[in-house]
């Protein structure tokens, strides 16, 4: 074999980041401005910012089908048309196709959307970002539900903080228990009939409602615009990448922020097929990757890795690393790798057309909803079922579409859809999904994709505690909008959809308490292979019911601190 | 098949509500499992005349641009060919075919809008029961046989795409919106007399 120095060389870094997603892009950059030399290894294509966004900037007209999906779309992109967005014609070529990426659907359902790229789902998030809540870490152990959280709010709370600032979240302080404050941007404004919903629940049922807390810069700091990061347009095209940069993605954010340490090097189109694990060290010692076009396998080492591929992608990368010390996966003593997939259950809504208001308008297509935070199974509240769930929605006015389902035709009718029609409102939940150790996946025995790593099969479904929970956010949301004195209250709880469809994927490597219980421990290391960390939402222990994104953010920025104050003390 | 529901109805949420039940049903239909077949679908001459014709009445050009002038027309097949499958193909097809059999583009305007008017009734009562067989038969019959000559019926699919195509065209829009691709700002405002809509 002919060594090459120079290329071996060129293949060792201090830290190894699997992905370049939200989690991944934090990682990066955590590591990289704490000194580390650090290889971002992502699967998927580079994406350039601003350049790479090939759709942002296209009027409606310049869209073959004007967004719609074709039928050949629909057939490649099948996982994703579950969605009802992901395949649309405006930001498809953010996702991945599911024909030509398959997994097997072995029990039950499961959507499970991709996006192979850099930055990842970071591109494509929807940016609703809210800290848990004290409760949120301590339910499993009240519930005796899953494992412990080995951390809990105090823990978490100063890194929440800290990532807040650089990702920058618009918002309004609430003090509310159930939904902690963030360090805000201005929120965004609300509607007419928004303020009288708001108004009108929070007199009547004494709930309250608040703007959605998006990672949208609303007046952005210096932190931000020395990254060339700016306002929100409030076009609402965010999906297609944001030429502004005004939301967060580690495009836009986290990889500018590594690169400019000078200590980043990203490598594209590298699919780490495992782990390669040291059975004297009792440590990893780099990754294996293929070359996703030229088959090439190549080898990284590092002393840190720390696995940001999705939640599933990590699980099934630990899955992968098979060794005669861990013949089940990576870390796998307790057999809970690939367990307990959570998610937010959703598609349970209802809707309302709202009476008056006909004098007002707004400006702007705002990238926001209202928000409204948990309410049932919390305080003095006790339902059949726990946890809880907590609603996103608003209100608008009917556009040109409506005439589709009017009478008429001709001159008059052309020139009526040229005004705003009535006002609609509505809100849908999103539902805490309980961890249970049989929604889980595996890596089939016989069935390899086309760079002969195994296919992944899913076995998901819904509990009755899930089930339970969808007759309240249907009645309660119907019961909202009826407070607010809207009509034809229409509520409804879509029945057959799957784990998954929230794209909250997480779980499968799940924090906890011991190497019995769980793959990492409180600081996200995996429990026996100290040197491996794992800080997306794979390492969840339960779910909550808020959108995810930003506490993997806080919990990467807690685990880089501390795999590099480890590294310090030469304990990795 | 209630995904690809919720689904369709999601992405017509995000263009604007175009889209209305009956033709959320008729994508229920391409989950059937039929082979792709969208070259097979194309217009003779006469065919297209008919559709011009229909779209124009739909959005006339008055003292701005019509259907014809955003070209919609050429927008509606290329939607039938690349967006629908078999049923709506045949059940357009079967519309454009009746209507050149009824002569048409022989009859002055006030006929072929007493036509057309007509066509929207009936169409209207075509929508009800075939709402209602879906909802008896549910979702564990064979579908094949209640909606193979099922498709969203030819008026429906023809007004849809003839909204679709002019108020998101060009020569739509300006006629149309008052766009603005790149607000810079969103606040609550107040709807001055006879304002048009905004657009982005």
């Amino acid at each position: 074999m002919n060594i090459n120095i120079d290329a071996i060389k060129g293949q060792t870094f201090d830290a190894i980041v699997v992905g370049s997603g939200i989690s991944g892009g934090w990682a990066a950059k955590e590591l990289t401005e704490k000194g580390l030399k650090v290889a971002v290894i992502e699967r998927g294509r580079e994406i350039k910012h601003i350049e790479g966004y090939e759709t942002a900037m296209k009027h409606p007209w310049e869209f073959d089908h004007r967004g719609r999906p074709t039928n050949m779309a629909a057939e490649e992109y099948w996982a994703g048309m579950r969605t009802g967005y992901t395949p649309n014609e405006e930001h498809r070529y953010l996702f991945e196709n599911d024909k030509q990426n398959p997994y097997i659907e072995k029990k039950g359902g499961f959507d499970w959307i991709r996006a192979y790229h850099t930055g990842g789902k970071s591109l494509l998030w929807g940016r609703h970002s809210y800290r848990w809540n004290k409760q949120d870490f301590e339910a499993n152990a009240k519930d005796g539900i899953g494992t412990d959280w080995p951390i809990r709010y105090e823990d978490m709370a100063p890194w929440y903080s800290y990532v807040e600032k650089f990702a920058g979240i618009s918002g309004q302080a609430e003090g509310l228990d159930v939904l902690p404050d963030s360090e805000f941007q201005p929120a965004m404004a609300m509607t007419a009939p928004e303020v009288h919903f708001k108004n009108e629940v929070n007199k009547k049922l004494g709930r309250p409602v608040t703007l959605g807390r998006v990672a949208h810069l609303t007046n952005p700091g210096k932190v931000h615009t020395d990254l060339g990061r700016s306002s929100c347009n409030f076009r609402n095209k965010c999906m297609r990448g944001c030429p502004y940069g005004a939301y967060f993605s580690s495009l836009s954010a986290t990889l500018p922020a590594a690169m400019r340490t000078k200590r980043l090097t990203m490598v594209h189109n590298s699919i780490v097929s495992e782990i390669i694990y040291d059975e004297a060290t009792q440590k990893a010692k780099g990754v294996r990757v293929i070359d996703q076009n030229t088959m090439e396998v190549r080898e990284y080492f590092a002393k840190i890795i720390f696995v940001n591929a999705g939640a599933i992608g990590s699980t099934s990368i630990l899955m992968n690393s098979k060794s005669s010390r861990y013949r089940n996966g990576l870390g796998n003593d307790s057999d809970q790798l690939g367990r307990n997939i959570m998610d937010h259950h959703l598609n349970v809504r209802a809707s309302a057309t709202v009476e008056g208001f006909e004098s007002d308008y707004m400006f702007g297509n705002r990238p926001n909803s209202l928000y409204i935070p948990r309410f049932r199974n919390w305080g003095k509240d006790k339902r059949d079922y726990i946890r809880g769930f907590g609603y996103q929605g608003g209100a608008s006015r009917d556009g040109w579409g409506r005439g589709t389902g009017m009478d008429g035709f001709g001159a008059t009718f052309k020139e009526s859809l040229t005004h705003p029609g009535k006002w609609n409102v509505g809100f849908g939940g999103f539902g805490e999904i309980l961890p249970d150790p049989n929604n889980r996946f595996q890596l089939s025995q016989t069935v390899k994709d086309k760079w002969g790593l195994p296919v992944l099969e899913f076995e998901t479904s819904f509990g009755s505690n899930e089930l339970k929970m969808r007759e309240d956010m249907m009645h309660d949301a119907a019961e909202m909008l009826e407070a607010a004195g809207f009509k034809n209250v229409n509520a409804y709880n879509r029945q057959g959809t799957h784990i998954g469809l929230g794209i909250h994927e997480m779980g499968t490597a799940r924090m906890g308490t011991s190497v019995k219980n769980s793959i990492v421990n409180k600081h996200n290391q995996v429990h026996e292979v100290k040197n491996v960390f794992m800080t997306d939402g794979a390492a969840m222990a339960s779910s909550s019911c808020v959108n995810p994104s930003l506490t993997y953010m806080a919990m990467t920025a807690r685990a880089a601190d501390f795999a590099v104050s480890e590294l310090k003390k030469k304990n990795l | 098949m209630f995904n690809r529901r919720e689904a369709v109805s999601r992405i017509a949420m995000m263009v604007g509500g175009a889209f209305t039940a009956p033709t959320l049903f008729a994508m229920d239909v391409k989950e059937s499992g039929k082979f792709l077949n969208a070259d097979l679908f194309s217009l003779t001459d006469a065919q297209r005349q008919i559709v011009a014709a229909v779209a124009e009445h739909i959005i006339p050009k008055t003292n701005t641009a019509g259907a014809i002038d955003a070209g919609v027309p050429a927008f509606i097949e290329l939607m039938l060919k690349d967006c629908y499958k078999a049923p709506e193909h045949a059940s357009f097809l079967k519309g454009v075919n009746d209507l050149i059999k009824a002569k048409f583009l022989s009859q002055n305007q006030d006929g072929q809008v007493a036509v057309l008017t007509l066509l929207e009734s009936n169409t209207k009562d075509m929508m009800r029961s075939y709402q209602q067989r879906r909802m008896k038969v549910g979702d564990n019959v064979d579908k094949e046989t209640l909606e193979g000559a099922n498709g969203v019926p030819f008026w429906r699919l023809i007004k849809e795409l003839t909204l679709l195509g002019y108020y998101t065209s060009e020569k739509g829009i300006e006629a149309s919106f008052i766009y603005q691709p790149i607000p810079g700002k969103f606040e609550a405002t107040k709807l001055l007399p006879g304002q048009k809509s905004f657009q982005y």
